[in-house]
């Protein structure tokens, strides 16, 4: 091998990292304590996400779900074809590989001190809760903190006593809808844009923070508009096809944005110029 | 653990695609070392019952072969359909193009009544029972094949083509068809083949059938563009193009 | 400056066929010319109009192996280290090399490219015959000043030879003979370069190239990208023979104990119907008229947004060429653009 190569980091290469926790949250989606094998600390922060790679089958992108407050780090990882299926099959214990953190993440200073409103759809929460439980650990650095859920059905909820424990907590708002309500639901029925207008802490000031399915967000951030949420705070999750997670590949780009590197959580008012992104 | 049980089974068709897995060679000693053949006419003649991969060649022209097909169906846990027989009907559709008495007389004169004979509408495997795999070709692409076996094996959901022939037609350098005028039908085709036609200086005549989304208003426009008409192209479509769906 | 005459330039690419270095030249392809492994010098022909691919194949292999691994285990990088001479690149092909150094190179550096590509020695050649469908000169890229180890350029009774680095100037030791260019020479070559800078036009740009990003701005949602990707077949044989796609896919294989294997990239296009397709068969581009848009625009606005402005597409012509319904011509739709929506 040339001096070339050794000196420098090979950006597809994983590094491995072991299972030490798993847990079945849904029909689809599992949940994992990762950590890595080197001993760090991934090092990432609120809304990057990782490539996980498994050796013979390939790579998928997942977000972190954990604060980098805690150590090791979480992904809820829903089935939806080979790597993640086969990620489903590993347990405690099993090795995976791992590249990242990538992406740009949420700008967690410039929001201290502001009220915030998180909008989660479905596997959105899993990012999201990455921000989330930040805010919870620096909790009086921020200002109101109001968190809406959408799921499409009681079986589809995760993270449920987490989520249990939010609605206990004093100091944020937490409110719940499903899509479609059966007997053991009692709480609000109807897509997440029914229960906005729920929302106490004034929209107009507030910095929104979205994610959800790709068909969310019009009607989100139709609602948003209607409550006169300035464009500048309001953040978006995005999701796309990626392959190299690095700004080569080109699967991930959105108009002139590579969303595995100015993405994916992207400011909204700077999508004017970026017609693919929503 | 026991090695998964592979059965392959053959319909109408010329097992030419057999014949590709029988000329692997060296890597037929490779698949046999992680896979155990429970049945295949061609080279043994063990019976068993269930199988975890099912490999079925040919097209279905006789009710009872429909039986036969639901009958493997139900005991395979992956059921892959091998070669352009099995996934599109292949040249055996041909004859769905013709009124099939005539097919029958055609083919066999006096002896077109008898009973053995029987035959119906020629069905690709997918138009009687669920196909979970689809090898597409005529005949079958060794690589492929034992790529495909190789992400069965691993639980793998295996990456073909969704994309036209061209795309490896043009990896290869090889001067397009048409600009001999020649009506390749290499731009609606799905890839996989390694534009194996077209490297031998052959328009590629569709074997692999269509790719999900073909455009097919554009060749028809493209026809004129080369002075041929759309008669042409129809003619090309017909081997293996009959009665697929998107025939002209 | 060096001169050879035809026949001491011979014996120079015979002398480089013998050295440890792998020689790859233009040779005919049928009735076409294609890049390939050289093993005798005179099947090299310097005087070809275009080669079928571009010799990015060798830069940018069209399938590449990353890794190798262990299932459940580690994994090792892969690199190609083999040193490879690149003999008979026309500027713009150079061009579009030079560029690809740069994408790979910046941010997040690519250190599989990167060797391979240090491992390479370009010797860079002066058109002689145009091809039917090039436009470097409306792109600028039809005679280059740098990028090269060497540049040749051929002047009828001989070669000029500008060794122009290190690596170059260490292959020209192999030289045999020849002279310092004469005055007489190098007016000669600039001859063959200043009719170069005009005379590779088949489709003449009508305005600066530089210009393009600021047109694109203005025709995103132009009635042009439906009615010509109307006829798309979503083939792909733009992205395919261009020498500035680069765009890849990366896949997995494991050998037959399954227990091992490696990751690979090949070459990928944003043409291809599923180029943006994710999970659950949600297509972010499923538009043919947004992928011939997105192709056009990398060209011209997004590419030289990460590359100080250069535009992407230098001309070689090879998409005209390659596309059956013959509705890639880039020239033709910025033209189109130009007379419809008009300079600002
Ligand atoms: C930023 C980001 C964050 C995400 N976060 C999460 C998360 O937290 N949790 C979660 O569950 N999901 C998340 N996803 C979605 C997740 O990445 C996908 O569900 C996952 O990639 C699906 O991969 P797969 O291999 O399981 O599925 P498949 O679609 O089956 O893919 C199989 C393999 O084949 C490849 N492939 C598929 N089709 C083709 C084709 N036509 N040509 C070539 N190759 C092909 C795929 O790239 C993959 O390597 C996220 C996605 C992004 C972009
Ligand atoms: S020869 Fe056929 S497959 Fe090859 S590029 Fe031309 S049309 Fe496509
Ligand atoms: S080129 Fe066409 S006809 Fe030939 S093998 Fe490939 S798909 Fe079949
Ligand atoms: S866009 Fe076309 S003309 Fe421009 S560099 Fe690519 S292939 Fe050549
Ligand atoms: S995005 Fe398209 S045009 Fe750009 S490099 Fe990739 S394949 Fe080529
Ligand atoms: S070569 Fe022509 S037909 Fe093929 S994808 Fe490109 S523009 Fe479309
Ligand atoms: S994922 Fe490859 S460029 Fe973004």
């Amino acid at each position: 091998m040339c001096e070339c190569c050794s000196s420098q980091k090979d950006i597809y290469l994983p590094e491995l990292a072991t299972i030490r926790k798993k847990q079945k949250f849904t029909r689809l989606e599992m949940y994992y304590h990762v950590e890595l094998d080197s001993g760090k600390e991934l090092g990432h922060k609120a809304g990057q996400f990782v490539e996980v790679s498994i050796a013979g089958i390939g790579e998928a992108p997942i977000s972190i779900s954990s604060s980098p407050t805690q150590s090791g780090f979480e992904l809820v990882v829903r089935n939806a074809g080979s790597v993640t299926n086969a990620i489903h099959k590993l347990d405690s214990g099993a090795k995976i590989g791992i590249r990242g953190p990538f992406g740009k993440g949420y700008p967690v200073d410039e929001m201290k001190g502001k009220n915030l409103v998180f909008i989660c759809g479905g596997l959105g929460l899993a990012p999201q809760r990455s921000f989330i439980n930040y805010v919870l650990d620096n909790r009086k650095d921020y200002g109101d903190v109001e968190i809406l859920l959408g799921t499409k059905c009681f079986e589809d909820r995760f993270y449920v006593d987490e989520l249990a424990k939010l609605a206990q907590r004093k100091d944020v708002s937490f409110t719940e809808t499903l899509d479609i309500g059966c007997d053991q639901w009692k709480g609000n029925v109807g897509v997440v844009t029914t229960i906005i207008p729920k929302v106490k802490t004034d929209l107009s000031k507030a910095h929104v923070l979205v994610c959800g399915p790709p068909v969310m967000y019009k009607f989100v951030l139709m609602s948003l508009a209607e409550a006169k949420t300035p464009k500048q705070n309001i953040f978006v999750n995005l999701e796309r096809r990626m392959k190299c997670g690095v700004g080569k590949c080109g699967h991930c780009q959105m108009n002139d944005q590579y969303v595995c590197q100015t993405g994916p959580v992207y400011r909204f008012s700077e999508l004017g110029h970026v017609p693919e992104a929503i | 653990m026991s090695k998964p049980r592979v059965a392959i089974f053959d319909f109408a068709c010329c097992e030419g695609c057999q014949l590709q897995i029988v000329n692997l060679e060296e890597e037929i000693l490779d698949l046999i070392g992680v896979v155990d053949v429970v049945e295949w006419r061609e080279a043994m003649s063990e019976q068993s019952q269930e199988y975890d991969i099912a490999l079925i060649e040919g097209s279905i022209t006789r009710p009872e072969d429909e039986e036969r097909v639901r009958e493997i169906r139900k005991r395979a846990k992956i059921l892959v359909a091998l070669g352009a027989c099995a996934t599109i009907g292949g040249v055996n559709k041909l004859k769905n193009n013709f009124d099939i008495e005539e097919v029958k007389k055609c083919v066999y004169g006096k002896d077109a009544q008898m009973p053995h004979l029987a035959t119906a509408m020629t069905k690709s495997v997918d138009e009687v029972v669920p196909v979970d795999f689809k090898i597409q070709g005529c005949p079958i692409d060794r690589k492929e094949f034992t790529y495909v076996v190789r992400c069965l094996l691993m639980g793998k959901t295996p990456v073909i083509p969704d994309y036209p022939v061209c795309v490896e037609c043009k990896a290869k350098e090889n001067v397009c068809r048409w600009e001999y005028g020649e009506v390749c039908l290499g731009p609606i085709i799905r890839a996989g083949c390694g534009a194996r036609c077209p490297s031998s200086h052959f328009r590629c005549f569709g074997c692999r059938g269509y790719t999900d989304n073909p455009n097919v208003d554009a060749a028809k426009e493209v026809m004129d563009k080369y002075g041929l008409t759309v008669e042409d192209l129809k003619q090309k479509m017909e081997l293996f193009g009959s009665k697929q769906g998107h025939t002209i | 400056m060096r001169k050879l005459t035809k026949s001491e330039f011979q014996k120079f690419v015979t002398a480089l066929i013998g050295s440890d270095q792998q020689v790859v030249g233009v040779q005919a392809k049928g009735d076409r010319f294609a890049f390939g492994p050289l093993e005798r010098s005179e099947d090299l022909r310097l005087d070809y109009d275009v080669t079928l691919l571009p010799p990015k194949k060798y830069v940018l292999p069209q399938v590449e192996t990353l890794m190798t691994y262990e299932v459940g285990g580690g994994y090792q990088s892969h690199m190609d280290s083999e040193k490879l001479i690149l003999l008979g690149v026309h500027p713009y092909d150079l061009v579009a090399i030079n560029q690809m150094d740069k994408l790979f190179g910046q941010d997040q550096y690519d250190a599989h490219y990167m060797a391979r590509r240090k491992n390479i020695t370009l010797i860079a050649c002066d058109v002689v015959t145009p091809s039917k469908n090039v436009f470097a000169s409306s792109m600028g890229t039809a005679v280059v000043t740098e990028g090269y180890d060497i540049l040749i350029t051929d002047i009828a009774n001989g070669y000029v030879l500008d060794a122009a680095t290190d690596k170059g100037r260490a292959l020209m030791k192999l030289a045999p003979g020849g002279t310092e260019a004469s005055p007489d020479d190098l007016a000669k070559r600039k001859a063959v370069q200043d009719k170069n800078k005009t005379q590779l036009n088949q489709h003449p740009l009508k305005c600066k190239p530089s210009y393009l990003p600021k047109l694109l701005e203005r025709a995103y949602d132009h009635p042009i990208w439906e009615e010509k990707a109307r006829t798309c077949y979503s083939c792909g044989s733009c992205n395919t023979t261009c020498p500035t796609c680069y765009c890849f896919d990366v896949q997995d294989d494991v050998n037959w104990d399954l227990a091992t294997g490696k990751r690979w990239r090949a070459w990928d296009g944003c043409l291809l119907e599923n180029f943006a397709t994710v999970a659950g068969d949600h297509n972010f581009r499923k538009k043919r008229e947004s992928r011939f848009r997105h192709r056009l625009y990398r060209k011209a606005k997004y590419v030289p947004e990460k590359i100080g402005g250069e535009i992407a597409c230098v001309g070689c012509g090879r998409c005209i060429t390659a596309c059956i319904p013959d509705i890639a011509n880039p020239v033709a739709i910025y033209n189109a653009l130009l007379e419809d929506i008009g300079m600002e």
